[in-house]
């Protein structure tokens, strides 16, 4: 993958860049503008809530934890389809097929060899992790000269296709995933000779699992980070803002949609497998249209082109129905009789659907840009309006 | 041969249903360049009112009234949700499409229910018989019913100035905004016509089997029709449809015999791969407009 | 413009404080009573105080879970009955005094853990883990593989679980506490049957992929191949559009029965066309394949004429002491069999608890327990006694028989009682030592 060997930006040695008191959003020099945490508040701020991420297996009950889990594996496929839609400007509704490619890689490799299915009974998280995040990669490079094709939305609905015919693979190839409404079991994580997905005497299995996501999330995270603000996400961008002007530039269009839907296929692979670790469980109809447009949704609200605005936004979608399930305590005076006319489930989920809506009518840009937002109101504080 | 000829009629048949709904998505996505993600919302809550009307009303006019009814629910939905979101990134205005339609759909199913709900057709499973050829009226009904919508349709496109405003606004908003055309209400048009249309094909679905919850999948089987047709043209959406109905059907009909190897139901995924064939010859659709690329 | 962005502050704040709420902090699973007080052990989801909501403030209080299909999965039409009738079953429970321990008493609380899963096996498992520590079990659990996304932590946490599926799987978990028999045997009974009233020769199956329709066309198939008929199985998607393949099969192979396993529109779609297309052959379908609205479809004449109905009890008309008792308890509703099925699989976990509560232990594990040691279950006549057997191996303690019913339109569900619970020579045969499918 080409994300470790992004090249640094050039920085004039032996200079530091200069912090100015009082000014700590000020940047002096290109080197600084570039860097990863590139001014003081930030720094802190990272540091704070990574502080916080790690220290939560300690505060927050398992339940809890195994949702944000599960929140950290989908910012990883959210970040995956940020590279190509965001940044590349390739908008895919693709990604549910492969997360599911993802999860059935990871899963045939660390299945009981003895099972109804497919299993290889290599169960190191590492192998099957990168496995999957290959395999589904690879997938990625097969797509990419579609993309290469078409533009908008009629990429958006072939990719669409894409999701259709391998719902019909994974429903008929019984020996891989089950069957529809069979199903077949997710991956087994195993770190060390540790099961993670079965609680010790330490550690329960959610605690487990959460630090596990939350380890990759940080690595991919960074990973995408420096992809970003390197050459190859400087040609992404590019491409993104205008293909024609970018490839008169001397940026090779094929070259880069590759390498963008490679890229993003494979975070979408690792995210695939990673959360049907979470699940335990993998029924072939999942992987439909409705998991695809949740992946959207997530880079849309969160934020596009943006990778914590990524993460924000799989968080919001990830915990949005838990929210919404908790609408019956806020509002009590609605029937949670299921046979009733409106009832709290219809509600949950008419909710659901409301605060997608609400959300992006209300702000476009996305959490990311309420962050933004805030974080002007604040600068410019007393004198902000 | 007489099994082929009937597979490709009942196939048009589902076409025209296909055709229909591919006609409300083109034209939302001409005059606003937005996907709707609600049509199969709307599909529904068209079947479900028809079925509804048709105890007091009768058919025919329960089947108008429906059409008159969902397309002021679309009108309403655009006055009410889209409008805000007019000139934000197209896939912001998709997604909150799709908002609408997980949200209406909940509504529409409390009105569904536990029963499978009748629309009352006059043409359940009776079948007519021609030249040895033997196929369901209501497919025939369906055929000619979508001749007379679209051919109203394409002349009111065509003769009334409400239609060419439309062609004027999709052709470029601005110029057309600034001749003195109301934009908005070409928007609000665009949408009140896709909400019947879908009606009508709700409608259709529903013929002899009756509506489930389930019924809205079907309209997806609009987006391969679309993009195979050409997302701008409305002749397109209708050859599209039709071509979909076409295949769907003969692949149900024969894959068994010559193709086993694909799998069971392949039906229900052909219309995927033959838009995919397609677009690799044709990457803007049989009919779409080729996008002028300028720097 | 400033009160407008003060507005978008004002709900950016509320998010995260929404956000903070949702973040308990990490407490001690176990909410159960301390369990000192009465002879009678309580474990998690069982207290000392009374249940809200409930006439009995005297009795101590079992919260059971219910995780079913309610909004917008493919079977809400049916979950949504059989959750109303649980809760109506319990209600009676509780009106009847509850569940008697010694001196003590429990009610049986159903309302305050229901959960929709939407069908959908993770969102089963994350409603699953938010009601885990607060309830003793699962009133329900409903489909195959969403439950099969919890199972393994039913078993690891003891939480003995009525399902809402009949597939033969359950028969070889112990925590599951299935009820009448599975698609497999039914559709053997179904092929007997109709080998004895109508002399059927050969014999289609035409299914849903997965755990429902499978496990039927492989228990048609074992039949078949008991009988020595011709079988073949023809898979089929759902949507009544996606039907032609399979009507296709139905009227040029012209087999002399159809075992179905369907949606009820799809299940229209293959009966009215087929019979229009002039098929005079059998049709048998499962109680999720029969709507009573399909009598007032186009395809009503065609089902008159053609269909029966298996089941794996009596439906919602029929003359028993517990389907008398199911009436009266839900009052005027609008008949289905959701209802019927919601309370018939009740009673083996009122059974349960009720050993439990007998033996002074109403843990988890003592509610385990019971039910390893369940051989009978009163089911009010819905369900002879020994049908509650979960001591034995599955081969002894599955339940064999099933109801066969033919179209009825004066009955509450469309269809009428045509052979009361038998087992065919196909079901009575047949070693079981694995699931059907």
């Amino acid at each position: 993958m080409s994300a470790p060997t992004a090249t640094p930006p050039q920085r004039p040695a032996g200079r530091k860049p200069r912090q100015l008191s009082g000014r700590p959003g000020l940047y002096t020099s290109y080197a600084q503008h570039l860097r990863l945490l590139n001014t003081r508040p930030k720094l802190v701020a990272v540091g704070a809530i990574l502080l916080l991420a790690f220290a939560m297996p300690w505060l927050a009950q398992d339940r809890t934890l195994s949702l944000l889990a599960l929140a950290c594996a989908a910012s990883i496929g959210a970040i995956g389809l940020n590279i190509v839609t965001g940044y590349a400007g390739q908008v895919s509704l693709g990604h549910a097929f492969f997360l599911a490619i993802g999860a059935y890689t990871a899963a045939v490799l660390s299945g009981d060899t003895d099972g109804r299915t497919i299993g290889f009974g290599v169960t190191n998280v590492v192998i099957w992790l990168l496995a999957a995040g290959l395999v589904a990669g690879l997938f990625g490079v097969l797509v990419a000269p579609l993309a290469t094709r078409l533009r908008g939305l009629y990429l958006a609905i072939v990719t669409l296709g894409l999701v259709f015919i391998g719902e019909h693979v994974f429903k008929e190839w019984r020996d891989l995933t089950g069957g529809a409404g069979v199903g077949r079991p997710g991956p087994v994580p195993e770190l060390f000779g540790v099961n993670l997905a079965s609680s010790g005497d330490v550690f329960t299995s959610d605690q487990k699992l959460y630090l596990l996501m939350l380890v990759c999330l940080v690595v991919f995270g960074v990973l995408a980070r420096n992809l970003a603000r390197s050459k190859v996400g400087r040609a992404f961008a590019a491409i993104r803002d205008r293909d024609i002007a970018a490839s008169v530039i001397g940026v090779n269009l094929t070259r880069y949609k590759v390498v963008a839907f490679a890229v993003s296929s494979f975070y979408a692979g690792v995210a695939g497998a990673l959360v049907y670790t979470i699940t335990g469980f993998i029924e072939p109809t999942s992987f439909n249209l409705l998991l695809s447009v949740q992946y959207i949704a997530m880079v849309l609200i969160g934020g596009v082109a943006t990778i914590s605005g990524s993460i924000m936004g799989a968080f919001f979608i990830t915990l949005l129905p838990a929210l919404t399930r908790e609408s019956p305590t806020i509002l009590p005076f609605i029937s949670s009789d299921a046979s009733a006319p409106l009832n709290v489930f219809q509600v949950e989920t008419v909710l659901y659907g409301l605060l997608i809506i609400g959300f992006l009518i209300f702000e476009p840009r996305g959490l990311f840009g309420i962050w933004t937002r805030i974080r002007n109101y604040w600068k410019a504080w007393p004198f902000s309006y | 041969m007489k099994e082929l000829i009937s597979s490709t009629l009942a196939g048009l048949g589902q076409g025209s249903i296909y055709a229909l709904l591919a006609l409300g998505f083109v034209i939302i996505y001409k005059s606003m360049r937005v996907i709707s993600f609600a049509q199969p919302a709307l599909m529904l809550a068209g079947a479900v009112l028809v079925s509804y009307l048709v105890g007091p009303f009768g058919f025919i006019l329960a089947v108008i009234l429906g059409v008159v009814g969902i397309a002021l629910l679309g009108l309403g939905l655009e006055r009410t949700v889209i409008r805000p979101m007019v000139g934000k990134p197209v896939f912001v205005v998709a997604i909150i499409t799709l908002g609408i339609d997980i949200a209406l759909r909940v509504v529409i199913n409390g009105f569904i229910g536990t029963d499978v709900r009748q629309v009352g057709d006059p043409w359940g499973f009776s079948r007519v018989s021609f030249l040895g050829v033997t196929v369901q009226e209501r497919y025939i009904a369906m055929f000619l019913t979508t001749a007379v919508v679209i051919t109203i349709l394409f002349a009111f496109f065509k003769y009334t100035r409400l239609g060419l405003a439309t062609r004027a606004a999709s052709f470029d908003q601005e110029t057309a905004l600034a001749q003195g055309i109301s934009v908005s209400t070409v928007f609000a048009m665009a949408w009140a016509i896709a909400g019947g249309l879908a009606a009508i094909a709700g409608t259709f679905v529903a013929t002899g089997v009756g509506v489930d919850q389930q019924l809205w999948i079907i309209a997806l089987k609009a987006l391969p029709a679309i993009i195979l047709g050409g997302l701008d043209s409305l002749g397109g959406a209708v050859v599209g449809g039709l071509t979909i109905g076409v295949v769907e059907s003969l692949v149900a009909t024969y894959q068994s015999d010559f193709a086993p190897w694909l799998g069971d139901n392949f039906s229900v995924v052909s219309p995927y791969v033959v838009m995919l064939l397609v677009l690799l010859v044709k990457p803007y659709g049989l009919f779409g407009t080729k996008e002028v690329e300028r720097v | 413009m400033a009160k407008w962005q003060h507005r978008r502050t004002a709900f950016t704040a509320a998010l995260f404080a929404v956000a903070l709420v949702a973040t308990a902090c990490r407490g001690g699973g176990d909410t159960g009573g301390g369990g000192g007080e009465g002879e009678v052990a309580l474990g998690t989801g069982v207290t000392q105080e009374a249940c809200p909501d409930t006439p009995n403030q005297d009795n101590g209080c079992i919260y059971l879970g219910i995780i079913s299909d309610l909004t917008s999965g493919p079977f809400a039409a049916l979950a949504v009955p059989i959750t109303d009738a649980q809760k109506a079953f319990w209600e009676r429970v509780n009106e009847n005094g509850g569940i008697q321990a010694g001196d003590q008493a429990f009610d049986v609380d159903v309302t305050s853990y229901v959960k929709d899963n939407k069908y959908n096996p993770e969102v089963h498992r994350q409603v699953y883990q938010e009601i885990e520590g607060e309830v003793l079990g699962l009133a329900q659990t409903l489909g195959s593989p969403t439950t099969a996304a919890i199972i393994n932590d039913l078993k690891q946490n003891n939480v003995v679980s009525a399902p809402a599926s009949w597939t033969s799987a359950w028969e070889f978990e112990d925590v599951i506490l299935e009820s009448g028999t599975n698609y497999c045997f039914e559709s053997m009974n179904s092929v007997d049957y109709a080998v004895e009233e109508f002399g059927a020769e050969s014999v289609m199956a035409v299914h849903y992929p997965g755990d429902y329709g499978e496990d039927a066309a492989g228990g048609a198939e074992v039949a078949a191949e008991a009988q020595g008929l011709d079988f073949t199985a023809i898979e089929t998607g759902q949507g009544p559009e996606n039907q032609a393949g399979a009507i296709k099969a139905v009227v040029s192979q012209k087999p002399d029965l159809v075992i179905v396993t369907t949606g009820p529109t799809d299940a229209a779609a293959i009966v009215g066309e087929s019979a229009a297309k002039g098929f005079e052959g059998k049709f048998i379908g499962t109680s999720p394949t029969w709507n009573p609205a399909l009598l007032k479809s186009p395809a009503a004449d065609a089902f008159k004429a053609l269909y029966l109905q298996s089941g794996p009890w009596g439906p919602f008309g029929a003359d028993t002491p517990g389907h008398e008792a199911m009436r009266e308890a839900l009052g005027d509703v609008e008949p289905s069999d959701g209802y019927t099925a919601g309370w018939a699989w009740s009673y083996p976990m009122k059974a349960a608890l009720e050993a439990a509560a007998e033996n002074g232990d109403l843990t988890r594990e003592g509610l385990l327990e019971a039910v390893t040691s369940l051989t009978t279950v009163d089911y009010e006549g819905m369900l002879p006694e020994d049908a509650g057997n979960y001591a034995d191996e599955p081969n002894e303690a599955v339940f064999r028989q099933s109801v066969m019913s033919e179209v009825d339109e004066d009955a509450p569900t469309g269809v009428s009682v045509a052979r009361d619970l038998y087992t065919g020579p196909s079901a009575e045969g047949y070693e079981f030592t694995e699931p059907c499918f």
